[in-house]
C-alpha cells in the first residue's frame, strides 16, 4: 500500500516537474493564465453553459449513420443567447491577458464518461487540446482531474504552449464544465486560418 | 519436339527483355485518353479506347484542328522498351511566330487505393528535352513510356489557314519523326467565359509546407516576403489562364483572420480604426488592378471576385455582438475599406462579404455556412442592414454578399432577397430546383454550384461535367471547393487528387505552382462552352444544350435536374442527409459514369457547329 502511495506521489512531483520546468514557458505566462483561470472560475455561469448545446445536438452527437457521414455536425445546434453570454465572458476575461490568450469552454457529454466536447472557441483558434473539427473526444486526464477535484491544472505538454485548465460550477455546486485559459510562447499568426 | 518447341516460343515472348521485341517510338493519344507508364490506357479511360487513333489521319500524320485564341491538346508518348537515354522535340512551324507549343513532362503518381499509375501533374520542359528512360525521378520500375502533354496555342489574331510541324525522338543513332499538322479554324474562342470555374483554397499556411525550401530559407520573415506575395499570385495566374479563378479565404471558423489578407486595426467601439494597409496592399493590390497577370496570355486584368475578410469577429469583436459598439466597429471600417478601394480605383472586382464558419466548429451560434436552422438567417438579416449603413448608395466599389447555401437554399433565395446577391449552391439541392437559376439571375443576382474536383481515378471526362453542369442549368458558375492540397507525398503515395488541381513545382526546381492534366482537360472544356455558347446568335440556346447533353451522355436535358422532392417542402432543419441522397437518384442514374470520350464527342460537335457558322 505504501509502495502504491509513493508510487502515486512520485507521478503527481514528476507531472508537476514537467509543467514548471517545461524551458518553452515563460514564467509570466503560466501566472496570468493561471490568475485569468481562477477568476475564469468564478465568473462563468455553470447553469448557462450547460444549456448552450441543445437538447437536438445532444441527441445526435454519437449518432453513426454509414448512409450520413455529417449526420451528427448537421444536427450540431445551440442556445444562442446561452452561447453569446458565456462566450462574451470568455472574450472580456481574455482581456486581462497581457499576451493573446483564448478561454474555451469544455464540457463533459452525460452518459459518456469520459468523453468531452470543445463548446466554445475563440478568436485566436488556440486550444493545446482540441482535435480540429471534433465534435467530442476522449477527456484528457488532468480535464477528467479538474472535473472530480475542482482543483485547477496546468498543462504544458505541447512545447511552447501553457494551459490552465479551471472548473466550472453551476448553482448547485456541482462541476459542470473546464476552461481552457490557453496562450503560445510564439503566436502562429497563420495556423488555423482554414 | 513440338510441344518443346512452342514452349521456348512462349518462354521468349513473355520473359525475353523488351529491347528484343520492339524499338523505341512516338504515339500521340487524344487528350482524354491518359496513359500509364507501361504502354498501356490507365483503366478509368478504357471506355474510350477505340478512339486511340483519333488524330491520325490516313497517312499516319498527327491531323489536330483548333479555333483561334485558344489550345489544341495531346499526349505524346515517347516509347522505349530499353532503358536509355532519349532526346524529344516537338514543334509546329509558325512563319508568323504566332502559334506556341508547350511541352510538359507528365508525372506518374502512385495511387494508395489501387495501387496503379496515372499521370497528373505537368511539370513544363523545353524542347527539345533529354532525359532517359526509365524516368530516373519518377522511380517507375520497368517504366516503358514516358508521357507529354502538349499544348499548341493558337492566338486570337492567328490567321486561319494549314501549319505543319513534326514531334521528333532521338534515341542514340536513330530517329523517329512523327509529322503535325494543324488547322488553324477562323471560330474565334471568346475571351470571356460562360461559366466562372472557381479554384478555393483557405489560408496560406499550406504553402509553407508545399514549398518548404522556400519557407526554410527565412522562416522568420517568410510570410512577408516578396517571395510569399510571389507564390500567392503565381496561384492566381495559373488558374487565370486556364480560364478560372482563385480564392483564398483569409479567416478561420472562430474569426481568426491571417495578416496578409485583413488591414491592421487599432482601438475598440467608436475609436476602431485602420492604422495599416502594408500587407494587404501587397497581396491584393497587384490582382485588384491587374498587375499580376502581366505576361501572360490572357493578359493583364483585375481579378473578378475576392473574399473579404470580414466575419462574426472582424472587423467587430463578436464581444459587442447585438450592442452599439459592434455596429460602430463594423460600419466604421468597413466605410474605411470602401474608401480606400475607391481612392486606389480598385472597383473592378467584386469584394465578397461571406460568412464560411460552422456552428459545429464551436466559434459562433449560428452557421455562415450552408444554414440548416432558419432562426441563424437574423444575422443575414443584420449583416444586410449592417452593410447598408457602411456603404454609401453610389459607390463605385462593388461590395457583393455572398452566400454558400445547401438545406435551406430555397427559403433563402426569398427571405434573403435584395441582401445576398452572390449565391453559391450545393449542386445537388439545387438539381431540386429547376427554375431558381432563372430567377435569381433575371434580379441580378451571380449563381454558382459547388463540389470538389474528380480524383484521377475517375474517367478522364469526369471533370468536364462540372462546368458543363453550370452551362446547362444556366448558372455562372462552379465552385472546387479546394484545390490546392494534394496530400502528403502526391508523388509516390497519391490519395487521388480530390482536393488539388495544382501542384507545387519545388520539387523540379520551380517556385511557382504547376498545372495538372484534369486542370488541363477543364479548360478545354471551358474554351469548347464558350465557343458553343457564342453560336447563340445563330441557334437557340436550349438547342445548343440539347446537342451538347446528346452528344455528352446521350442525355436529355431533364436529366440533368430531379424533380423537386416532398421533402423540399419540410422545414430544412428536418432533413435527413440519406433523404437528400435519395432525392437525386433521376441525375444520378441518367449520368452516372460518362465515358471518357464524352468530352470529346461535345468538342467534335463544337467543331462541326463552328464549321456550319462559317
Amino acid at each position: 500500500m505504501r509502495t502504491i502511495y509513493l508510487f502515486g506521489f512520485g507521478l503527481f512531483l514528476a507531472a508537476l516537474g514537467h509543467a514548471q520546468a517545461n524551458p518553452d514557458v515563460v514564467p509570466g505566462m503560466r501566472q496570468e493564465l493561471e490568475s485569468v483561470a481562477r477568476v475564469a472560475s468564478v465568473m462563468v455561469d455553470g447553469d448557462v453553459c450547460q444549456k448552450i448545446v441543445t437538447q437536438r445536438a445532444k441527441g445526435y452527437l454519437f449518432a453513426v449513420d454509414p448512409r450520413d457521414q455529417f449526420l451528427a455536425g448537421d444536427n450540431y445546434d445551440v442556445d444562442e443567447a446561452s452561447f453569446n453570454a458565456i462566450k462574451k465572458i470568455l472574450i472580456r476575461l481574455s482581456h486581462l491577458v497581457s499576451f493573446p490568450s483564448d478561454l474555451d469552454l469544455w464540457m463533459p457529454i452525460e452518459g459518456h464518461p469520459g468523453k468531452v466536447q470543445m463548446v466554445i472557441r475563440n478568436k485566436n483558434e488556440m486550444s493545446q487540446f482540441w482535435q480540429w473539427g471534433a465534435l467530442y473526444q476522449d477527456m484528457i486526464p488532468q480535464m477528467e482531474a479538474v472535473l472530480k477535484t475542482g482543483q485547477r491544472q496546468t498543462v504544458t505538454d505541447k512545447p511552447g504552449w501553457i494551459s490552465v485548465l479551471a472548473p466550472v460550477y453551476n448553482s448547485l455546486g456541482d462541476i459542470v464544465g473546464v476552461i481552457e485559459a490557453v496562450g503560445r510562447v510564439k503566436v502562429d499568426a497563420h495556423e488555423n486560418v482554414k | 519436339m513440338l510441344r518443346l518447341h512452342w514452349q521456348v516460343f512462349l518462354f521468349l515472348v513473355m520473359f525475353l527483355p523488351g529491347q528484343c521485341r520492339a524499338a523505341a517510338g512516338l504515339e500521340v493519344l487524344p487528350e482524354f485518353l491518359r496513359p500509364d507508364p507501361f504502354g498501356g490506357i490507365v483503366a478509368p479511360d478504357r471506355s474510350g479506347a477505340d478512339l486511340r487513333s483519333s488524330l491520325y489521319d490516313a497517312r499516319h500524320r498527327v491531323a489536330l484542328t483548333g479555333a483561334r485564341g485558344g489550345y489544341v491538346s495531346f499526349h505524346l508518348l515517347v516509347k522505349s522498351p530499353a532503358p536509355g537515354p532519349y532526346t524529344l522535340e516537338v514543334a509546329i512551324i509558325d512563319p508568323a511566330h504566332q502559334v506556341q507549343t508547350d511541352l510538359f513532362r507528365e508525372w506518374f503518381h502512385f495511387t494508395e487505393s489501387d495501387q496503379r499509375y496515372y499521370p497528373d501533374a505537368l511539370i513544363p520542359v523545353r524542347t527539345p528535352y533529354s532525359s532517359r528512360l526509365p524516368a530516373p525521378d519518377n522511380q517507375i520500375p520497368q517504366q516503358t513510356v514516358q508521357a507529354f502533354w502538349v499544348d499548341v496555342y493558337i492566338p486570337a489574331d492567328a490567321k486561319p489557314g494549314t501549319l505543319f510541324g513534326k514531334a521528333k525522338l532521338q534515341t542514340g543513332a536513330k530517329a523517329v519523326v512523327l509529322p503535325l499538322q494543324l488547322v488553324i479554324l477562323e471560330s474565334l474562342i471568346p475571351a470571356e467565359d460562360v461559366v466562372t470555374v472557381d479554384h478555393n483554397s483557405y489560408g496560406s499556411s499550406w504553402l509553407a509546407g508545399q514549398f518548404g525550401d522556400s519557407y526554410r530559407r527565412d522562416p522568420s520573415r517568410w510570410f512577408e516576403s516578396d517571395q510569399f506575395f510571389g507564390l500567392i499570385h503565381a496561384y492566381h495566374r495559373i488558374f487565370y489562364e486556364h480560364r478560372g479563378i482563385f480564392h483564398q479565404l483569409g479567416y478561420g471558423h472562430s474569426g481568426k483572420v491571417g495578416p496578409e489578407f485583413a488591414p491592421v486595426l487599432t482601438g475598440s467601439g467608436r475609436g476602431k480604426h485602420i492604422v495599416n494597409w502594408d500587407l494587404f496592399d501587397r497581396h491584393y493590390g497587384p490582382l485588384f488592378d491587374g498587375r499580376a497577370f502581366s505576361g501572360t496570355r490572357r493578359g493583364p486584368r483585375p481579378i473578378p471576385f475576392v473574399y473579404l475578410p470580414i466575419n462574426p469577429e472582424w472587423p467587430a469583436s463578436y464581444e459587442f455582438w447585438g450592442e452599439p459598439g459592434y455596429e460602430a466597429e463594423f460600419v466604421n471600417v468597413v466605410s474605411e475599406m470602401e474608401r480606400h478601394f475607391r481612392e486606389e480605383g480598385w472597383t473592378h472586382t467584386n469584394l465578397e462579404v461571406f460568412f464560411n464558419h460552422k456552428k459545429r466548429y464551436m466559434g459562433f451560434p449560428w452557421d455562415g455556412d450552408e444554414v440548416r436552422f432558419p432562426k441563424d438567417l437574423n444575422y443575414f438579416l443584420e449583416y444586410g442592414r449592417l452593410l447598408r449603413k457602411a456603404l454609401p448608395p453610389d459607390s463605385p466599389v462593388h461590395f457583393v454578399f455572398r452566400a454558400d447555401v445547401s438545406w435551406d437554399m430555397e427559403q433563402q433565395f426569398k427571405l434573403l432577397k435584395g441582401i445576398v446577391n452572390v449565391w453559391c449552391c450545393g449542386g445537388g439541392i439545387l438539381s431540386f430546383y429547376k427554375d431558381a437559376p432563372k430567377i435569381l439571375r433575371e434580379r441580378g443576382d451571380i449563381v454558382w454550384y459547388y463540389g470538389g474536383p474528380p480524383s484521377v481515378t475517375e474517367t478522364s471526362s469526369a471533370i468536364t461535367e462540372l462546368p458543363f453542369r453550370a452551362w446547362l442549368w444556366g448558372v455562372n458558375g462552379f465552385v472546387h471547393w479546394l484545390t490546392v492540397s494534394p496530400g502528403e507525398d502526391p508523388w509516390f503515395h497519391f490519395d487521388g487528387g480530390g482536393t488539388a488541381l495544382v501542384y507545387p513545382g519545388e520539387r523540379f526546381g520551380l517556385t511557382e505552382p504547376i498545372p495538372s492534366v484534369r486542370l488541363k482537360i477543364q479548360r478545354n472544356c471551358l474554351q469548347d462552352l464558350a465557343l458553343l455558347d457564342s453560336f447563340k446568335r445563330r441557334q437557340p440556346l436550349d438547342l445548343l444544350k440539347g446537342e451538347a447533353a446528346r452528344s455528352f451522355n446521350n442525355s436529355k436535358l431533364d436529366d440533368w435536374w430531379n424533380p423537386r422532392p416532398a421533402l423540399a417542402d419540410l422545414p430544412s432543419d428536418q432533413w435527413l442527409g440519406s433523404a437528400i441522397d435519395d432525392a437525386m437518384q433521376h441525375t444520378e442514374k441518367a449520368l452516372a459514369h460518362p465515358r471518357a470520350s464524352a468530352w470529346y464527342n461535345v468538342h467534335q460537335h463544337v467543331l462541326k457547329v463552328a464549321a456550319e457558322a462559317k
